[in-house]
């Protein structure tokens, strides 16, 4: 088995160190769980920095020894604190805890703004109200409520086919946000199966009773939940002013750019409707690759709303 | 060869625990064999374990001797520069941040190893809502820079840009940076993911950040504003039929409603600056809107409209 990289397995103990001289005594496997490292593992690296010393050599310097799966640590000298946040941890902790800030049900006093306050106080780089994240609309909120009390609700929903909203039953799971856009994955009724709504297509909502249906243990992750699906997918050729189209929508791929800095798109296409919308909006920066019975997709859709303008 | 990790713990206790600072000769000699004995290899050696160090957080410092001993360099590793200060979270506190990064960062080991640091543990739960966090190399470097006032340098649509990062926003899936463009000598909006290369800081000065509030109205809400040049705001007139009425309220505000027509459809009156956005939004609806005016951008869409038809 190859080795772990010696600065990993450095790091792992500064962290693991300092909780194993709070803790006393311990044994390896809750230890290395908790750290998520393998038992074999742990104890090598245990031992070998017992073995650890400085001359004289008169008292060791980190006193640990293990016996019978169970690890014990004596006076601590050094490595008694764990390190600093990096910069990349520190950025992983308050962005998303400043995001869990916006979700419904948050509150402004409550542990998660204290804890928040604290680290960044104590890291000395108080970025209050410098890091700030859109608000979550109110549609979040209504359905997180309903989705606490298990409830079914009934709501008026735009897709992008229909020609209006449309009212359909659904029992929501969870909803999440994803490339800016909110979504809610639910129990739809009407289809018995597990469907994804778009959560500000949604016109309005109201409760119509219990939920009948539990969460199924694993939904599709958001980023990939599209790749899932069977969704039919079109290939695009996409120019420079149109790179909006793989930063905003989940592409399945994207080439490297040629010397003009167009790409080749591979992207699902929800419905027909969406995919006229898409190129009529990129305009002369898109070119339809396959499948080619979309190739008149934008040219009729250009003439349909040409007919307004006349 | 011995393990590299015994070497790595004993540089970095005898570095801790030394009360001046030691030469490399020193440290190889305390060390007892555990750095090779040629000069150039020793040397090379050593490198690889503070670059090393430095990767995991720790900063060996140095110093450049006088005297008999003028021009060897000293080394010795500061405690309380690499070491988590004091940050007393309560079990809840701790929790709440667990839950926090289930819910926004599922299975980011960076953010577990954080929870450590602070005596929690990974593993968190996600409740029923989730927000899943745009992910960008510079991200973490543009909150320091924020957090500690130092200037950034990028570079931004093929230009270099000299800035006094003030905040970070997330808008509609998207990170922008805010702040004072020493070139423009103006207060400047970039998107985050369009920054070219490596952000470089200067942590050699602070600037002055103006009073809270800049970044409360820095991003309008309108993103028929945004773009990073400003010329003139002007505004638009948009029908937008009846089945789709609805949405365009809700998204832009019933203060927009310019007219209601009995057939339920509307008039909506919209701010831009940015041309291109404004004609991406309407072609959004196709046929269920029509720019009115103003009549210059109605006569570009049409032709835009005419090139693809």
């Amino acid at each position: 088995m190859a080795q772990r990289p010696a600065t990993d397995r450095l790091r792992r103990l500064l962290i693991v160190l300092p909780w194993l001289m709070e803790q006393g005594e311990v044994s390896v496997e809750e230890a290395a769980k908790r750290f998520s490292i393998g038992v074999d593992d742990l104890i090598r690296d245990l031992e070998l920095v017992s073995m650890c010393g400085l001359p004289p050599y008169v008292d060791e310097m980190i006193d640990v020894f293990i016996d019978e799966g169970m690890i014990f640590v004596g006076i601590p000298r050094l490595f008694t604190r764990p390190l600093r946040l990096s910069e990349v941890e520190a950025f992983e902790l308050l962005a998303a805890g400043r995001a869990a800030m916006q979700l419904p049900g948050a509150d402004p006093d409550g542990s998660l703004a204290r804890g928040l306050q604290k680290i960044a106080v104590g890291l000395g780089e108080d970025d209050t109200g410098l890091l700030v994240i859109n608000p979550t609309p109110s549609m979040v909120k209504e359905l997180t409520q309903a989705i606490e009390h298990r409830q079914r609700v009934r709501v008026r929903y735009q897709s992008s086919s229909d020609v209006e909203p449309v009212a359909r039953e659904v029992e929501p799971f969870v909803a999440f946000s994803s490339q800016g856009n909110w979504y809610v994955h639910a129990h739809d009724v009407r289809s018995e199966g597990l469907r994804t709504f778009r959560v500000d297509r949604i016109e309005s909502l109201d409760i119509v009773g219990d939920a009948e249906h539990v969460a199924p243990s694993s939904m599709p992750e958001p980023g990939t939940w599209f790749a899932d699906a069977d969704i039919e997918r079109v290939t695009l050729r996409v120019g420079p002013r149109g790179r909006w189209v793989y930063e905003r929508y989940p592409v399945d791929e994207v080439s490297v750019s040629d010397i003009d800095g167009w790409v080749t798109v591979c992207l699902p296409v929800t419905s027909e409707q969406w995919l006229a919308r898409l190129l009529l909006r990129l305009g002369d920066s898109v070119e339809v690759v396959e499948p080619s019975a979309w190739s008149d997709v934008r040219s009729n859709a250009a003439e349909i709303v040409l007919r307004r303008y006349s | 060869m011995a393990d590299r990790v015994e070497r790595l713990t004993n540089l970095l206790a005898l570095l801790l625990e030394t009360r001046r600072p030691l030469t490399l000769h020193e440290i190889a000699s305390e060390l007892g064999g555990q750095y090779p004995d040629a000069g150039q290899a020793r040397r090379a050696a050593f490198e690889r374990d503070k670059a090393s160090l430095r990767d995991i957080g720790i900063i060996i410092s140095s110093e450049t001797f006088g005297g008999d001993r003028a021009g060897e360099m000293g080394y010795w590793i500061d405690r309380s520069g690499f070491e988590l200060p004091e940050i007393d979270l309560t079990e809840d506190e701790v929790r709440a941040l667990q839950v926090a990064l289930a819910a926004t960062r599922p299975d980011s080991a960076i953010g577990e190893e954080a929870l450590w640091k602070l005596g929690g543990a990974g593993g968190g739960v996600g409740g029923p809502v989730r927000m899943h966090l745009p992910e960008l190399p510079s991200l973490p470097v543009l909150r320091a820079a924020v957090a500690n006032r130092h200037p950034v340098q990028f570079v931004y649509a093929g230009m270099p840009r000299q800035l006094d990062p003030w905040g970070l926003l997330l808008r509609d899936g998207f990170w922008y940076v805010i702040g004072f463009d020493h070139d423009r000598n103006d207060r400047r909006t970039f998107r985050v993911d369009r920054c070219d290369g490596e952000i470089s800081v200067d942590s050699s000065v602070q600037f002055d950040r103006p009073d809270d509030g800049v970044l409360a109205g820095a991003l309008p809400t309108n993103p028929l504003l945004l773009g990073d040049e400003v010329p003139h705001e002007r505004e638009a007139l948009v029908h937008i039929a009846r089945r789709r009425a609805w949405l365009v309220e809700r998204e832009v505000g019933p203060e927009r409603i310019r007219d209601r027509r009995d057939d339920g459809s509307v008039v909506v009156a919209l701010p831009f600056t940015n041309e291109d956005a404004l004609r991406s939004w309407v072609l959004g609806f196709l046929d269920d809107a029509e720019l009115l005016e103003p009549s210059d951008v109605r006569q570009r869409l049409i032709e835009w409209l005419e090139s693809v038809a």
